[in-house]
């Protein structure tokens, strides 16, 4: 009996896991042998499905489903524990509507883009596909072609998805969700050390005598880290926590200094605690002179929006990252305008907290942890903002050892692992390399086996772009793949759905379930989920984790890996490369995008019979798919300061933080002992510049483009809850976590809410300048707003909040500002 | 003139919008078709530019007998309102009742053991401050049926 | 009483009625001025807005609770359970309140962190206060005779008809932290 077999090999796999890693699996780990087969569960790891903290867990299936969940013991990142969420994985796969088929908009047996949906086969499916892509690129080429993906693919996928759109449609208008997440983070990363993603590690909550949110909610985002963060504070009472935010949240608990401030006016706390800094004689000079750079930015930038919008037109610079030389005594003079006196009537904050934060960082014996994610990405100036904390960490040299950590939390589960680093942005290749420039574009052809010039050097449309090339009918054959983004991007009256019903369109959504996306597009396709399919995720602190599948996925689902791989067959070379790019290799004429994609002696390496019996995508291809794919990938890092162990490695491995020289993680970059690339003697080293040094960038404060006014009179925040992950297609469809928090509602403050005539539970119509939704309003839940401010979390597909958001965007990163807009708010 | 046609588009739109308000399913095939082409999702079917109104404010049950597990390692659900239960670096309203000492008298569920154990995993006198929030995995249950059924299936020996 | 009226009526109807009157006359308006002038005055003090003088973020804090907002709308202000009800031991408090008025002008507690640091003690003077007189202002709304056990939550029925119903404990001993944040209850019986 093939299960059996398959549970014993299971089984014997996690005890070798284990002993590999020199840790023996509690009893709860190892299969429960009882005398009948049917009580047997078989457990084995997987990384945690939602958030970027990159839980590991164990998960238990018996008879080909998955019976129960629960926290890694041996996981270094969460040790046994899990939030409500990773509690509840066990039910994510089975919600009663999961997709079973490909479903077509048809009318009288054909695809008719007005018609209803109706189940098709994956043949027909890809058919339609194939020709409409065909279409497209027939009438006006590769730029009419895009995909929106996810931090939410594993590695494999979205390496392939971004090889088969920028190498085989040679099409750049591939972006992932991680654009409404991560851009802004990288954007920072980029300006400030010239290399992609955090320089220190979670280790670091364990080692900080003091930790500042800088607008996170880590208690309801991050709660895994937010129990390390706990425990740390609790048990060492000379440890403090400062929290800021624009309302008041659950983080709030723990706080020790905690602050509301007015929106936009991070930008002036940062610079105040720099020209604190410096007024109070705590720069370390030392550290100032021999590792960093000044620099400024050029202002005056823009909101990202339509050029021909008003606030844009009236950018003197508009998206210009250009940034200037500038010396100590200039930054020195530029930060002074931010007094504690005009930072506290910008920001709100009382005097005393902004001190009581400001003296942690100057003093040279606090080691201070800051951390973000959304308040500080999802920002008109977001890009900016995360280089003016990076700012105060290098002006006192508090940066890359264990516990001086400025720390950008990732949202997505592999935000990092997949978006970042793999490059599935519409302007990045693998390994922080980027299109535009030619060298980066050679690397990426040469070990992709192509002929030069193949890679088009322009990026392509980002997130929000796509949605306006969609609604102006520029792009037309469009791919959607693991999220939810009808509902997640902004502006959606104005721009995301009129964009996916322009006839011109033709719009297919890859999801388990159908979503709202699903629902707006033109072709649906089933897809696989979490443990149907083997992969990877790489989390917030550079740690790359694998899962094998285990169980089978539901109906005719397939994961997102093999839906590309197949459509890639579909296409001749001929059809999709000019006659000249051919020419230059002749011996991919007649063949298909998947035979130069996939079969070019890499991808397809390792024999099938090297992977899992339970492996649908290799089975179906006659590789080890994600191998293959995994390896050919880490070739572009290996040697690049992005090193990845050897797949097989990761398997046994509670993950590992890469760059991975001689089988051994780094837990510190840029710091000399911690850090393999960094020279010996150099004490730091930031080589993701030449001179290996890092930039301390200043930026002024830039106001917010919509703010409250007569009319439109408050300011809407969106976010997320604990107990729903983004969009709420899985945790909606869990019981418990649906009845946890069963509606989207209006976070008031009490008095707001009493001079508009309302109570607790009213229900209200929140109107934007866009869109408006329905939602009831709730006065003394888990989020307190100050007056002036309200909270509405996006989980919800029955508000859709992203209805009201403006699509206004930092300039430089193209990242949305889903924290601020104005509204107004009436008794519905 | 141009902007009279404006005006004149605008309303025709603002009418057509009104006039699906009405009819919350209704799709109209001849202006784009129907946004959801007749699948549900979460917000069933409504069309997508419909402002949906909003669902009646759920209610937490006062109190009521603990819920069963569906699987070993599931954090127990809170089978009771916990209005202004303050849990923060002063206080711990949880644990006044559900501690080990305080959990007889109050005839509350004792919190497990492994609330004990630190990172390292070793064995405290007291629960571990990793665990000390305790809403991040034990949440409140409001009064309301699923919008849409799980097909999750229990182990033989918990059904 | 009646006795008392009649001795008084003797004795104002024997002298000149003209002055006799005029004295009442005064008499009694002064008495209505000053009680009246009392009374508005303890009342003003029993206000919201006057509590809220020093005592800011605690006043916040009611709002969230069951005592500011629920379901009949049956609502308590501070004095309801911070000033006795009964008039001599309200004048008690209120004399001991001159004391807080010297708090006051030192600023005692007139920042966030001053606040903070002081929670402890007063929380721990208000539970005292009210362990010491059986919870009675809980039990000014709150009458245990009355309390329908079928109509409460199990927990509460379990604490209600043992503890308190045998007065081994009183209100205030269990329900601490209902109508504000808590100080930090280290050490506090229970906690």
């Amino acid at each position: 009996m093939n299960l059996t077999r398959r549970a014993f090999i299971k089984a014997n796999a996690a005890a070798s896991a284990a002993a590999v890693a020199g840790i023996s699996l509690p009893a709860v780990a190892t299969n429960l042998i009882v005398d009948q087969d049917k009580t047997k569960i078989s457990w084995e790891k997987a990384a945690c499905r939602f958030c970027g903290t990159g839980c590991s867990v164990l998960v238990g299936t018996q008879a080909g489903r998955v019976v129960a969940t629960q926290g890694d013991p041996v996981a270094p990142v969460n040790r046994g524990l899990n939030c409500i969420k990773g509690y509840f994985l066990s039910k994510i796969m089975y919600g009663h509507d999961r997709l079973q088929t490909p479903l077509l908009r048809m009318k009288d047996g054909k695809y008719d883009k007005n018609g209803d949906f109706e189940p098709v086969s994956w043949d027909t499916a890809f058919d339609v596909m194939a020709e409409k892509w065909k279409a497209a690129l027939k009438s006006k080429g590769p730029t009419s072609v895009g995909m929106f993906g996810s931090g939410q693919w594993t590695v494999m996928e979205g390496y392939a998805a971004s090889k088969l759109m920028k190498a085989g449609f040679r099409s750049n208008n591939i972006d992932p969700n991680a654009r409404h997440c991560m851009a802004s983070a990288v954007g920072g990363f980029m300006r400030s050390f010239g290399i992609d993603e955090p320089m220190g590690c979670y280790d670091d909550f364990e080692n900080a005598d003091a930790f500042v949110l800088w607008g996170s909610n880590m208690a309801e985002m991050h709660p895994i880290l937010w129990t390390r963060l706990t425990d740390h504070r609790l048990s060492n009472p000379h440890v403090r926590v400062h929290v800021m935010s624009t309302y008041y949240h659950r983080s709030f608990e723990l706080a020790d200094n905690g602050m509301i401030f007015t929106p936009q006016s991070d930008l002036a706390i940062a610079n105040f605690i720099a020209n604190y800094i410096i007024q109070n004689d705590a720069v370390n000079w030392d550290f100032v002179n021999k590792h960093t750079n000044f620099k400024r930015a050029t202002t005056d930038i823009g909101y990202g929006l339509r050029d021909d919008n008003p606030l844009q037109q009236k950018a003197a610079n508009p998206n210009a990252g250009k940034m200037h030389q500038m010396s100590f005594e200039e930054y020195k003079e530029s930060v002074a305008q931010y007094s504690l006196e005009k930072t506290v009537e910008m920001s709100g904050v009382p005097e005393e907290k902004l001190l009581q934060m400001a003296k942690a960082y100057a003093d040279p014996d606090t080691k201070v942890m800051s951390l973000w994610t959304m308040g500080m990405n999802q920002h008109t100036r977001g890009v900016w903002m995360n280089s003016l904390v990076y700012n105060i960490h290098l002006l006192t040299g508090k940066i890359s050892q264990p516990g001086n950590s400025p720390f950008s939390l990732t949202g997505q589960p592999s935000a990092c692992g997949t978006a970042r680093e793999v490059g599935t942005f519409s302007h990045r290749l693998p390994a922080d390399m980027v299109v535009a420039k030619k060298e980066h574009r050679d690397i990426a052809e040469k070990i992709w086996k192509l002929p030069e010039g193949t890679i088009p050097a322009k990026p392509g449309f980002h997130a929000v772009l796509q949605n306006r090339k969609l609604k102006d009918g520029v792009l037309n054959a469009y791919w959607v793949m693991c999220t939810n983004n009808m509902q997640a991007a902004p502006n959606m009256m104005e721009e995301g759905l009129p964009g996916y019903r322009n006839p011109d369109n033709f719009i297919v959504t890859s999801d388990p379930y159908p979503t709202v996306t699903a629902q707006a597009s033109d072709l649906i396709l089933p897809t696989a989920m979490w443990v149907e399919k083997e992969g990877a995720y790489g989390n917030a602190e550079r740690r790359t984790q694998t899962w094998y599948q285990q169980v089978s996925p539901p109906g005719e689902s397939k994961s997102d890996l093999w839906q590309l791989m197949e459509f890639s067959k579909r296409f001749k070379m001929e059809e999709v490369w000019s006659d000249e790019l051919l020419a230059a290799m002749p011996e991919y004429s007649g063949k298909t995008l998947y035979d130069v994609l996939f079969r070019n002696g890499q991808v397809d390496r390792f024999p099938v019979e090297e992977a899992r019996e339970l492996n649908d995508e290799s089975h179906d291809h006659g590789f080890y798919v994600q191998k293959g794919l995994f390896e050919e990938y880490a070739t572009f890092g290996r040697g690049h300061a992005h090193d990845l162990a050897p797949y097989e490695h990761y398997h046994r491995v509670r993950g590992m933080r890469w760059p991975v020289v001689d089988g051994k993680e780094t837990r510190w970059r840029f710091k000399e002992g911690f850090d393999p690339y960094v020279k010996a003697g150099a004490g730091f080293e930031f080589y993701g510049h030449k001179d290996g040094k890092a930039n301390i960038i200043f930026a002024p404060f830039e106001a917010a483009p919509e703010v409250p006014d007569g009319e439109y009179d408050l300011w809407l925040c969106t976010g997320r809850v604990l107990e729903h992950w983004h969009s709420g297609s899985m945790t909606q469809r869990v019981p418990e976590l649906y009845r946890a928090v069963p509606d989207a509602v209006c976070y008031i403050h009490p008095d707001d809410a009493e001079a508009r005539g309302l109570r607790r539970a009213d229900e209200v119509l929140i109107q934007s300048r866009r869109g408006e939704v329905r939602c009831r309003v709730e006065t003394r839940g888990r989020n307190r707003p100050p007056q002036g401010l309200v909270f509405v979390p996006w989980f919800d597909a029955r508000t859709l909040i992203n209805k009201v958001t403006l699509d206004a965007t930092d300039p430089l990163s193209k990242q949305t500002d889903f924290k601020k807009c104005a509204i107004k708010i009436t008794k519905a | 003139m141009r902007k009279l046609i404006t005006i004149l588009l605008l309303t025709g739109v603002i009418a057509l919008a009104h006039g699906q308000d009405n009819g919350d399913q209704a799709g109209d095939p001849e202006a784009g078709g129907s946004s959801n082409g007749g699948q549900a999702s979460l917000r069933g079917l409504t069309q997508l530019d419909v402002t949906k109104k909003a669902d009646a404010f759920k209610r937490i049950p006062k109190d009521r007998s603990p819920y069963v597990s569906d699987y070993v390692y599931q954090p127990p659900l809170i089978p009771h309102r916990i209005r202004g239960y303050e849990i923060s670096t002063n206080a711990n309203k949880c644990l006044s009742c559900h501690s080990f000492k305080n959990a007889r008298d109050a005839g509350a569920t004792k919190i497990s053991v492994t609330h004990y154990g630190t990172r390292e995993g070793q064995v405290l006198s007291d629960v571990s401050p990793r665990r000390y929030f305790c809403l991040q995995c034990h949440v409140t249950q409001s009064d309301t049926a699923v919008l849409v059924e799980n097909d999750f299936k229990r182990v033989d020996s918990l059904r | 009483m009646k006795q008392l009226i009649k001795l008084f009526w003797k004795r104002l109807s024997s002298p000149s009625r003209a002055a006799a009157g005029l004295l009442l006359g005064l008499g009694f308006t002064g008495g209505i001025l000053f009680w009246g002038a009392f009374n508005t005055g303890m009342e003003a003090t029993n206000t919201e807005a006057f509590c809220s003088a020093c005592h800011a973020p605690i006043v916040a804090e009611v709002r969230e609770t069951i005592h500011y907002s629920n379901r009949s709308g049956v609502r308590a202000i501070c004095s309801d359970c911070h000033v006795p009800h009964p008039w001599t031991d309200k004048i008690v408090r209120k004399v001991q309140a001159s004391k807080e008025l010297v708090a006051y002008a030192m600023g005692t507690i007139n920042t966030t962190e001053k606040f903070r640091q002081r929670r402890g003690y007063l929380a721990n003077r208000e539970w005292q206060r009210m362990k010491e007189n059986d919870s009675q202002e809980c039990r000014n709304c709150h009458n245990f005779d009355y309390m329908d056990f079928s109509e409460q939550g199990q927990r509460s029925v379990v604490q209600h008809s043992t503890a308190l119903a045998s007065g081994e404990k009183t209100c205030v001993d269990c329900h601490k932290g209902i109508s504000h944040k808590l100080p930090d209850m280290h050490g506090v019986e229970g906690w």
